[in-house]
């Protein structure tokens, strides 16, 4: 294992330390404890909170989108795995102004059972919540059965969206149902060309060969649909866009958000020519592009590959998107 | 069964997957992420060391804490799963500074049913609830005549059986059907927590004997 770290154990712990000093103006620990990092002026009466939760080992997701616009406050867990519902109940607690709130996250066994949890404890206190179970992994299950499909990068433009209604004061039920709107509307897939490594375990838990690529591995190495031969960008491009194309439904004259977004080990420029070839397919089905994403998104450490994501747009998302957000890992000023 | 016996169990729990940390971590190394050793002896550690140094006479309010310290020492499925059965069983005992073997059955019913609720898992499916479920069956059928020794026995009959199984959640499900011939470690567990259990009451049937003699 070559990692640039102290010791394993500390992972997590340094690395959450590393992002209050570097950003303490913007976030901190909920009462000095680094598993619940909260945006400042996190708590204002009468908006709508916004809290998520996961595992660590994909900055930004998931609390790199704590700041102004996004999210209130994210509870943190291990590497790739859930924190305990004791934070995220901690979270929410401290969100709440009143006016609800809402609970974002991404598919996972271990963080849904926990959010469910931590929002009976809440409730029992006369919190009200709300969750939108992230689940824009197209290839995790078929159509029929979306809702198991596991929760990735597409989480990002449901944070955004939300986050931006929130912050107009919108109600919880106004705000939930613009999130599960989005949710709805994003799809995800990608390709890995390497695995990852997780500190505390200290070597690669699944293999791929120096010539091949997985499609549709996940973002903790699970299993994806095919191993190929490695292919030429366009050829990716044109292979993924398949897929998402049967799934989501685009015709002539549809706007949708591309996000193309970087595991870790993937050089923006790679990006950049994956993106050239996707613009052209959607150009050519009459499709327009609207505030392109590009760049690390949800990494899984030191993963080289890649994923796309569709989200499909209509007028009151594309405002919703546009809307200022300022957080330590994300901003659309320049998008 | 009161405070001091519960909390003499859950010491015989502890140690029981404590000395089956090894064996637990190779079997999740076959179908998992390999940490279950690890996290269960995290969670039953910080469930003894709760048990010895509280005060709590409510063993509904005592079980409840439970599940907290064991979900903060191991938010792991499996660990986030064991705190709805100790919390489903607290809602049952909420109240109860002791309780008698139909109390326990029951609480223990509701403590799976917690399970199945929060989880969305049934039996099997090749989960803890596979030596859980029929554990308590065996506990509740009006035939039985050593309760703890016929839960352990069942616990473990349904563990063996998680062979046959398919595993449809959690990481094992990304094996699909490679999991078949692989015991799952969650019913592991909970094979070992009957059989645990019911060390425990032999241990104290033989003190109890030799107190009268």
């Amino acid at each position: 294992m070559k990692k640039i770290i102290n010791t394993p154990e500390k992972y997590v712990e340094e690395a959450m330390e590393g992002i209050v000093a570097a950003y303490g103006d913007k976030v901190e620990f909920l009462n000095g404890d680094f598993r619940v990092i909260v945006s400042k002026n996190c708590r204002q009466v009468g908006k709508v909170g916004i809290v998520t939760a996961g595992g660590f080992g994909h900055l930004p997701v998931f609390l790199g989108y704590v700041g102004e616009g996004m999210v209130d406050a994210c509870a943190v867990g291990n590497v790739f795995a859930s924190p305990a519902y004791t934070k995220m109940e901690a979270a929410i607690r401290a969100v709440d102004g009143g006016a609800g709130v809402l609970c974002i996250y991404g598919n996972y066994g271990g963080d849904k059972m926990n959010f469910e949890q931590a929002i009976e404890d809440c409730e029992m206190d006369d919190i009200t919540c709300k969750s939108v179970v992230v689940c824009d992994d197209i290839v995790s299950s078929p159509k029929n059965e979306w809702r198991k499909r596991r929760g990735v990068a597409g989480i990002v433009y449901v944070y955004k969206c939300a986050g931006a209604a929130a912050q107009q004061m919108y109600s919880l039920e106004d705000v939930s149902h613009i999130a599960e709107k989005a949710m709805k509307n994003v799809h995800t897939i990608g390709i890995a060309l390497s695995p990852c490594i997780v500190p505390e375990v200290g070597e690669t838990t699944f293999q791929i060969a120096d010539d091949e690529m997985e499609i549709g591995m996940g973002i903790h190495g699970e299993k994806g649909i095919e191993i190929s031969k490695m292919m030429s960008a366009d050829e990716i491009s044109e292979v993924l866009m398949e897929k998402l194309l049967t799934d989501v439904e685009l015709q002539k004259g549809d706007e949708v958000s591309v996000m193309i977004n970087g595991l870790g080990a993937t050089p923006l420029e790679e990006q950049m020519i994956v993106f050239r070839r996707v613009a052209e397919i959607l150009k050519g089905k009459g499709v327009s592009i609207f505030m392109p994403h590009i760049g690390e998104f949800a990494t899984s450490m030191e993963m080289a590959g890649l994923s796309i994501t569709l989200f499909k747009l209509d007028q009151q998302l594309k405002e919703l998107l546009r809307f200022p957000a300022n957080t330590p890992f994300y901003t659309n000023v320049n998008k | 069964m009161k405070i001091k016996e519960l909390k003499e169990i859950i010491i015989c729990i502890y140690s029981k997957i404590n000395e089956n940390k090894d064996y637990l971590t190779k079997l999740d190394q076959e179908s998992g992420d390999g940490d279950l050793g690890i996290s269960m002896v995290s969670g039953f550690q910080a469930m003894k060391d709760y048990m010895e140094a509280t005060e709590e006479t409510d063993l509904g309010r005592v079980l409840n804490k439970c599940g907290d310290v064991f979900n903060e020492a191991a938010p792991s499925s499996l660990g986030t799963i064991l705190t709805f059965f100790l919390k489903g069983m607290a809602k049952k005992m909420k109240g109860c500074s002791e309780c008698d073997l139909d109390g326990i059955s029951e609480a223990l019913q509701k403590g799976i049913e917690n399970i199945m609720k929060k989880a969305g898992s049934k039996p099997g499916e090749k989960t803890i609830l596979d030596s859980l479920f029929p554990a308590v069956q065996a506990m509740k059928s009006p035939e039985v005549k050593e309760p703890a020794k016929e839960a352990a026995i069942a616990a473990k009959m349904g563990c063996e059986k998680t062979r046959e199984m398919k595993a449809v959640w959690g990481r094992a499900a990304y094996y699909g059907e490679k999991s078949f011939g692989v015991l799952d470690g969650g019913a592991v567990v909970g094979a070992l927590i009957f059989e645990a259990a019911n060390e425990w009451k032999n241990e104290s049937l033989l003190q109890e004997k030799s107190l009268r003699s």
